[in-house]
């Protein structure tokens, strides 16, 4: 009997958030109370975008379940040297003792002092999968909002693994944390690198799959190597890497010179954009002397009035002798009378001129006419003037799309091409609009789950953003935690997720040797982390494992041994994704390309025993609460809804007694029935039972809300675009704040607070960034190593898995580094080869695998792997870039973060097997 | 009539493997059996590359050439178009493996976990010492089909009565059901696109449809 349920057999529901694409909702075969398959949720088709299904990775979970080679006692370290040869001699303890050895650090902390003598928290966090943790980890969100400062600092790939310049720009520009096409509408889409078939999840491949064969959507990648994406695409463009930026800027260039001005969105820009603000000769906008709003040139009385002054008719471009004053860094006023000033879009033009396809022809090594043809593709599929009615409202309808992968928008190159990629959206009056480039969440700006709302009107006719202070008074000069963020980085805000949206990596440089003028470099007397291996998943990485050697106390969640906890003083067993007890939020609109027409939660719950010593996430963090003395705290943070939903609302109140200790059950029955309460108006208060036989409960999602376009009109607001003068006025403080602080080993990142930015060939500044702190001869390192997301292992934590790796290597690249077959075969490398890739950092080791598609100039490593301890995966011997990517103040930009990619030579050392 | 077939888009295939980790769990198959996977394909010289994601597996031939090899009987067609495999009838001589041209036939001679000699829980409550040292392949889940006969269910419509591989697909790459209706949806697909077969020109007449542009 393979379908029915019988006495024996059982459907669980559940859900699968493994990856940021996610939440997914799917069900758990158990036969016996055995777990033995993983099937779609049928139940949610017309409801979950992707009607109930999920991709290969949730069919892990079987296996990750039952894997022999999982941590099943709470464990100690014996041993108390640590290093990667050092065996760690864990040894298995009772969950009294292991919580009783984190319970008397905590309590010590918590007697001596919160934060260290340098002003940093004594505890650190760490947690990998860009949030994803927090849907596995239970109420430890309450126990960590209970404890007070806890510094999560210490990153594990952001920055350096993340969409880092499109996180902080997008949210700025319009809050878009991530950044996607409407892909159900439009209609033509450039992606730079973009490798959404391997990172958009269930729900990204069944829209662009759609997008391709029912909407004949055309779709060009632009990337070195011929990704899954580019292989599912209409035309693949082999850029140089990194080069991105002068391919865009070429475009914007044929836009602006080589077409009639009709064909951009003229309305858009001068009522949606800054494009008519007059600019005032130091660069920062012209204002109006008793209101300080920024002027533009009206065409109707020929003067310059403030710009939202009724009745004007504004001028784009052009000329004008007006007066006004201009608001310089600090509050600082310079008054003008009779300049001479242009409009913000003239400075764009002038900025444009020179940066024509032939120029980036030689930058990108991509033909003029199709980098022309490209642009002008992307005009012709534009409609300018277009509208489409969505839930009874008229909006511009605009099928064109932008988007940028990992790589191209992160590091030194970020900031220009999201200024670029939004930039091309305006333009023609697709931002945020039906059809064209979008946005999906926010995670800086709150509240965190209505982009919408978040969206409040600031200065300048712009929406308002939580900027970190600059100003002489207010610039947090001290760090507050180890990375700084807040200090050096004003864009990354103050939310719970700008810790880790900070310069992670200087948390790690900063435990080899201190900034000059900055605090001691402490480390943390306790360090947590979960669902993350930054001894294998950051750059430079044996750098990494030094550091955490030497950190005095790790704690670390722990399903099998691995690289990093390796390192670790205690290990506990939570138990897995098919083991535990969750209620997650869903619906909405999410990265990276989650749109719902419903919102509501759904249940994550036990398809079988835990195994072994595992316990729920809930229950240990209850216990490390009780037992750390924060007891009530944490039970006030859970009825504040640090668990997901708040236990007491408008229409309901189902709060814990704060002085009790709850069990996993009674915590997430509140839950439910808060969750129900809150999506009914208190007409429904359904308990965990309910909850674990529906498995979610959903209602309508408005479509309307997946475009910020409409609540911008209905507050007068526009973009903030194309010049940057908050950028530039903030950046010239920051600059002035450190600079009296002493401290000048940030001032190549302030060159970046440009209003519009200066081009770089960015290539080749890379390579000189390696070469001139590691040495070395530029002409002896001929290729670029570059890294590609794999699907079947991205964010999984799955290395462990048989399955997994059986299947993943029926797609090319997971054995080896890929390599063009015409320049292998310059070198006498044949495939299978054993080769050495050497950056001048350090070099590895791996097979070669030929292919055609990738530049002669390019060897790509698919995913992160380099396993030395992690069971199973530890035989693979399958290279990984991270170990030879630098560490390096100067390859770090603005925001904090650095690209995937380093120079290299490739030798053969041997043949193959 | 009924002729039961598997239409696959590759325009929409992205190469996840899915199908093949969703195939492995509902048919409990042996660390390295594959019933269904998907190639990852290169053609071309740089810079004028393609790369295609191509599902294989069991065609489901109208003669297959595994079914005249067959010794014992084991192979047979369907009515419907499936080819099964008596598992108590083969004596795993593997002639039916040389005779596919689709590599579609594994045999296992003995029971392999994933994981060294200890059959993970799991494994062991789906171990079947029937499927040791015989052929098998995909079934197109039969028994899903025959329940869902047997329940009013219509294969290819209905998840219980489908193939898991196209159930799990999240491309929609994979769309099963009976060709021989000409308002099924592999009907409609096949009438609305240009496709063709893998090895056409054996005559096996394969029950696998390849859709690779609109018709024209």
């Amino acid at each position: 009997m393979p379908i029915s349920s019988t006495a024996h057999t059982r459907k669980v529901a559940t859900y699968c958030y493994q990856c940021v694409a996610g939440p997914d909702l799917l069900k758990v075969k158990v036969e016996d109370g055995v777990a033995t398959a993983i099937e779609p949720n049928f139940d949610a088709v017309g409801v979950h975008p992707a009607d109930g299904r999920v991709c290969v990775k949730a069919f892990g979970l079987v296996q990750k379940t039952y894997n022999p080679s999982r941590v099943l006692a709470p464990m100690k370290r014996t041993n108390p040297k640590k290093g990667r040869n050092e065996d760690p001699g864990f040894v298995a303890i009772s969950w009294d003792e292991a919580l009783d050895l984190i319970a008397e650090r905590l309590r010590g902390i918590r007697e001596t002092g919160l934060l260290d003598a340098s002003g940093y928290p004594r505890v650190a966090a760490s947690f990998g999968g860009g949030g994803t943790p927090t849907a596995y980890m239970g109420t430890f969100p309450a126990f960590l909002g209970a404890w007070g400062p806890v510094d999560m600092s210490f990153g594990s790939g952001q920055g350096v693994k993340c969409y880092h310049s499109e996180h902080l720009y997008g949210e700025l520009w319009h809050r878009a944390f991530i950044v996607c096409p409407d892909t159900p509408r439009t209609r033509y889409l450039v992606s730079f690198g973009s490798n959404i078939e391997a990172s958009g999840g269930v729900c990204g491949i069944s829209r662009h799959a759609a997008a391709r064969v029912e909407q004949g959507i055309k779709r060009v990648q632009i990337e070195p190597h011929l990704s899954i994406t580019g292989g599912c695409s209409a035309e693949w463009v082999p850029i140089k890497p990194k080069t991105d930026v002068a391919f865009m800027h070429a475009m914007i260039h044929v836009m602006l010179f080589e077409n009639d001005r009709s064909r951009l969105d003229i309305p858009f820009l001068k009522r949606m954009t800054a494009s008519p603000y007059l600019v005032a000769p130091n660069g920062l906008y012209l204002r109006d002397p008793a209101t300080r709003k920024p002027l533009v040139w009206d065409l109707v009385q020929a003067a310059a009035l403030p710009f939202d002054a009724p009745g004007i008719d504004p001028a784009l471009d052009g000329e004008f002798i007006a007066s006004g004053v201009e608001v310089l860094a600090d509050g600082d006023l310079t008054e003008h009378r009779d300049a001479r000033v242009k409009t913000a879009f003239g400075k764009l033009l002038e900025h444009e001129r020179e940066l024509t396809p032939e120029w980036a022809e030689g930058i990108c090594d991509v033909p003029a006419a199709t980098i022309r043809r490209i642009a002008n593709e992307y005009l012709d599929h534009a409609q300018i003037g277009a509208t489409i009615e969505i839930e009874g409202r008229t909006l511009p309808f605009r099928p064109v799309a932008i988007t940028l992968g990992k790589t191209v928008n992160n590091g030194w190159g970020g900031y220009d091409c999201c200024w670029a990629r939004t930039l091309m959206a305006c333009l023609v009056g697709a931002l945020d609009v039906p059809g064209g480039t979008i946005g999906t969440a926010v995670r800086l700006n709150r509240p965190a789950n209505d982009r919408q709302s978040s969206a409040k009107p600031g200065p300048d006719g712009f929406m308002d953003y939580p900027f970190n202070p600059t100003d002489k008074e207010n610039w947090i000069g001290r760090p507050q935690i180890r990375n700084a963020n807040r200090t050096l980085v004003p864009l990354v805000a103050n939310s719970a997720w700008s810790a880790a949206l900070g310069p992670t990596h200087l948390a790690w440089m900063q435990q080899r040797h201190g900034f000059e003028n900055f605090p001691e470099p402490t480390q943390p007397d306790v360090w947590f982390f979960y669902r993350t291996n930054p001894v294998i998943s950051f750059w430079d990485t044996p750098r990494v494992e030094e550091v955490v050697a030497k950190f005095p106390f790790v704690v670390a969640f722990a399903y099998t041994h691995d690289e990093t906890n390796h390192f670790a003083d205690v290990l506990l067993p939570d138990c897995t994704d098919l083991e535990s007890l969750q209620l997650l939020r869903i619906g909405g609109t999410k990265y990276v390309e989650q749109f719902w027409d419903h919102q509501g939660f759904a249940l994550r719950q036990p398809a079988t025993e835990p195994q072994g010593e595992a316990r729920d996430f809930t229950w240990i963090a209850t216990e490390l609460a009780r037992r750390a003395g924060i007891l009530e705290g944490y039970n006030n943070a859970i009825n504040r809804g640090a668990a997901g939903v708040a236990l007491k609302g408008e229409h309901y109140d189902f709060r814990l007694d704060t002085a009790q200790v709850h069990d996993v059950e009674t915590i997430w029955n509140a839950s439910c029935r808060a969750a129900s309460a809150e999506l009914t108006k208190g007409e429904e208060d359904h308990g965990l039972d309910w909850w674990r036989e529906h498995g979610f409960r959903t209602i309508g999602y408005p479509r309307l809300q997946w475009y910020l376009y409409p609540h911008l009109e209905d507050q007068g607001l526009r973009f903030e675009m194309p010049y940057q003068e908050r950028i530039f006025r903030i950046g010239q403080e920051l600059g002035r704040r450190l600079h009296e602080s002493g401290i000048a080993w940030w001032d190549r990142q302030l060159t970046e607070y440009r209003p519009l930015p200066e081009f770089h060939d960015f290539s080749n500044l890379i390579k000189h960034a390696v070469i001139s702190n590691l040495g070395g001869r530029a002409e002896d390192f001929p290729f670029w190593l570059l890294t590609a997301r794999s699907m079947q292992y991205a964010w999984g934590g799955n290395v462990s898995l048989q399955m997994i790796r059986e299947v993943a290597d029926n797609i090319k690249g997971h054995r080896g580094v890929i390599m063009n077959t015409a320049a292998a075969t310059r070198l006498g490398i044949e495939d299978g080869d054993l080769v050495e890739v050497r950056s001048p950092l350090r070099e590895t080791r791996g097979r070669v695998v030929l292919r055609q598609g990738i530049r002669p100039d390019t060897l790509l490593m698919v995913g992160q792997f380099d396993h030395w301890i992690t069971p199973y995966a530890r035989n693979f011997e399958v290279p990984s870039m991270n170990a030879l990517v630098p560490m390096l103040m100067d390859l770090t930009d603005a925001t904090g973060s650095a690209g995937d990619i380093v120079p290299v030579s490739i030798i053969r050392i041997g043949g193959a097997r | 009539m009924t002729r039961y077939a598997m239409v696959v888009d590759l325009r929409r295939c992205v190469g996840c493997q899915t199908c093949t980790a969703a195939c492995k769990h509902t048919n409990a198959t042996a660390p390295g059996v594959q019933w269904r996977w998907v190639l990852d394909l290169e053609a071309g010289t740089f810079p004028d590359v393609s790369r295609t994601f191509v599902p294989v597996g069991c065609q489901h031939c109208d003669e297959p050439p595994c079914e005249a090899a067959c010794p014992t009987t084991a192979t047979k067609k369907r009515a419907d178009g499936l080819v099964t495999i008596d598992y108590d009838l083969c004596i795993g001589c593997a002639y039916c493996s040389v005779a596919c041209p689709y590599y579609a036939r594994y045999k296992v001679t003995t029971s392999r976990p994933a994981y060294a000699d200890e059959p993970m829980a799991h494994e062991h409550k789906r171990a079947d010492p029937g499927m040791i040292g015989v052929a098998t392949k995909c079934t197109f889940c039969s028994d899903r089909i025959d329940y869902g006969h047997a329940h009013g269910l219509t294969p290819g419509v209905d998840p219980d009565a489908t193939p898991a591989c196209a159930n799990a697909c999240i491309a929609s790459a994979l769309t099963f059901g009976d060709i021989d209706d000409p308002e099924s949806k592999p009907s409609h697909l096949l009438r609305d696109n240009q496709h063709f077969r893998m090895h056409e020109e054996l005559g096996t007449g394969p029950g696998f449809y390849y859709l690779w542009e609109k018709a024209r």
